[in-house]
């Protein structure tokens, strides 16, 4: 019987696990994933975190608990950095030491994933990984390029305009031809952690909301590397946080495009690094001119209040349009 | 004559306007939701007929605040709409080239920003629902003075104290400090005033251009007290509409208008409504971890619509013959 990783649902599972299942699975392991969210994962998540961290890590650990019982292995890497000089959310880094606290877990692949000094440090990380399941190193090598070959294909998806599930549909042969969504009467971008964003429960929907209400959804995972970046360094000073980076250089590069009409900003409540960006993105929205909306989510929202918000500012950048035109 | 109607269903009020149709606001009827919005609406509804000459035609109906789809399917109406749109509406159509709304109602406070007639910005509180009617309420009761003479009692003051209102708890814990200094009860009243503007205009004010004319409604505008704390921190003159109470309902009537102008003819129920026995149930779904709290309205023990599923199993499918839970 081939080994079971887990992988929860949250996090970087929305930038990574097309890589790291194919990683897994051509080491001849078997890849669980934990369900998509629900309040039962959240409110396991509520009760076993510690108080100070922010929603999304407090949803990782009911996924992982959910994984205890389902996997042999949890695949719960420390996160220090995955870009050059730069570094990611300390929460990260502190993770696998957080759960480890947690009683009935399976031992947990905890490698260091350190990209500070050079990309190679993804390697090392998968070469550690891969030693879990194979002593094999021609294995693990074999293993780590079939999965940059697929990670790329996927971010190539997500620049086309898919979102993360849609994209993952296409990778797994799920559907024959995603369409790309249709053009609707307005652009509306959405900015904000991929772990809040796109996980339909603690966003409420907001894509699907938004849609449903006629407007096209744009993300900054769909502006592609070498131009966020571009946006981001026109910055007077570097933000330290790669996915801040991330979502402000889209965000400014959405803001110079015409045929966007409005740009939501999701931050969760207790994040510290959402409330600068936040911030930060809003005095440049409000420069420009660009309709701007921050919705703030945490555990005990109430939905009345998210669609009232998105429905009022959907008038209002309809309202809007339809006077310029 | 022929008019419409527009329906506002709040937290703490329910009100009722005619519009004929010129436009012109008749029978604004004020009633508490006392926690029984169905209710509430059936009684406006009869306040109505009961307050207009006989031969009057309905041409359109429409609902807002956040009982609004509950309202909107048990009257069956034209347009709803989400409270910031009608209060912009019905404000730039009574105060032509109004600039900026400040509205505080019951629960809820919100500021709207517009230009040239359009909404360019507005924001809402959060889920901190100091500074809003019900903690203005509270106040009064604990100091037994009527709501209705807060805003006089408040105007005698020469001297203000200071209040810190950044918290309803830390306001009321200060005004007793104050109170048992010996402090004169108006200046109290009147420093609490200023604390709620300060609170609203630090956080929903924050960052944006405040400029003439403003437009001050929702229930607290009845208090002249808070009028002039506003006039005072933005040193601009404030005027309070004559339906300043009931905007909402005359945004949805005006929004009604403009649907059956686009659709041809309006589906309203007519007044029947108002004797029919209305019912809302709820039950919590076992389909899935989600738990979702399902809530469902029945018409004479006949389902008519349903709410609150995430997955849309419930609200798609009406089983007309199936009876409330």
């Amino acid at each position: 019987m081939p080994i079971k990783v887990g992988i929860p649902r949250t996090l970087l599972y929305y930038y990574y696990f097309p890589m790291w299942k194919v990683f897994f699975e051509a080491l001849g392991a078997e890849v669980v994933l934990s369900p998509p969210s629900t309040k039962r994962l959240l409110a396991e998540g509520l009760k076993n975190a510690v108080d100070e961290v922010c929603l999304p890590i407090k949803l990782t650990f009911g996924h992982v608990l959910d994984l205890a019982a389902k996997a042999d292995l949890i695949f719960l890497p420390r996160i220090v950095s995955i870009e050059k000089k730069e570094y990611i959310c300390p929460k990260f880094l502190g993770l696998p030491d957080m759960i480890r606290n947690l009683k009935g877990l399976p031992p947990l692949i905890d490698v260091n994933v350190n990209m500070y000094r050079n990309k190679s440090g993804a390697y090392i990380a998968a070469q550690e990984a891969g030693r879990f399941i194979t002593s094999n190193h021609f294995k693990i090598w074999n293993a780590y390029r079939q999965a940059r070959k697929v990670q790329k294909k996927y971010f190539r998806l997500l620049q086309l305009g898919l979102m993360p599930s849609e994209a993952m549909a296409v990778m797994e042969d799920r559907v024959r031809n995603e369409h790309l969504p249709e053009p609707q009467d307005i652009n509306v971008v959405l900015i904000g952690h991929p772990y809040n964003i796109y996980d339909s429960y603690i966003s409420m929907n907001i894509i699907k909301r938004l849609r449903s209400m006629g407007a096209t959804v744009l993300t900054a995972e769909h502006v592609p590397e070498k131009i966020y970046k571009k946006c981001a360094a026109c910055l007077p000073k570097k933000l330290f946080w790669t996915l801040g980076q991330h979502m402000i250089g889209a965000a400014l590069y959405y803001l110079n495009r015409h045929d966007v009409s409005g740009m939501v900003h999701v931050a969760a409540f207790g994040c510290g690094p959402d409330s600068m960006t936040g911030d930060l993105i809003e005095r440049y929205a409000r420069a420009a001119g660009m309709p701007f909306l921050n919705l703030t989510i945490d555990e005990h929202t109430g939905e009345a209040g998210i669609v009232t918000r998105l429905e009022a500012f959907l008038d209002m950048v309809m309202w809007k349009k339809a006077i310029i035109i | 004559m022929k008019g419409y109607i527009g329906i506002d269903v709040g937290s703490v009020s329910t009100n009722v306007v005619f519009m004929d149709e010129d436009g012109i606001v008749r029978d604004p009827i004020y009633l508490r939701t006392q926690g029984q919005p169905i209710t509430a609406v059936q009684k406006g509804l009869r306040k109505l007929r009961e307050s207009m000459p006989p031969g009057v035609k309905i041409r359109g109906v429409g609902t807002t605040g956040s009982g609004r789809s509950l309202a909107g399917i048990i009257v069956r109406a034209d347009a709803i709409k989400n409270e910031i749109t009608a209060h912009a509406v019905a404000s730039s159509t009574l105060v032509p080239g109004v600039q900026t709304i400040l509205e505080i109602g019951g629960q809820d406070s919100k500021i709207i920003i517009l230009r040239s007639g359009v909404v360019s910005d507005f924001s809402m509180n959060n889920v901190c629902a100091a500074g809003t009617g019900s903690f203005l309420d509270q106040q009064a009761a604990r100091l037994n003075i009527p709501i209705e003479e807060f805003g006089e009692i408040a105007l005698k003051s020469k001297t203000p104290v200071g209040i810190a209102g950044r918290c309803a708890v830390f306001a009321e814990s200060d005004m007793i400090h104050k109170q048992q200094m010996g402090c004169d009860l108006s200046d109290i009243l009147a420093g609490l005033c200023e604390a709620l503007v300060r609170n609203y205009l630090n956080n929903l004010g924050k960052g944006k251009e405040i400029l003439s004319p403003v437009v001050f409604q929702g229930g607290v505008a009845a208090n002249m007290g808070m009028v002039r704390a506003f006039e005072k921190a933005l040193r601009l003159p404030i005027q309070v509409p004559t339906y300043y109470n009931v905007m909402g309902a005359v945004g949805a009537a005006l929004l009604a208008r403009e649907a059956v102008a686009k659709k041809g003819q309006s589906q309203f129920k007519g007044f029947l409504v108002s004797d029919t026995e209305y019912k809302a149930g709820s039950f919590e779904c076992s389909g899935c971890a989600n738990q979702c709290e399902v809530v469902e309205i029945a018409e004479g023990g006949i389902i008519i619509a349903r709410w609150g599923d995430r997955c849309g199993k419930w609200g798609n499918v009406i089983n007309q013959k199936e009876k409330i839970s």
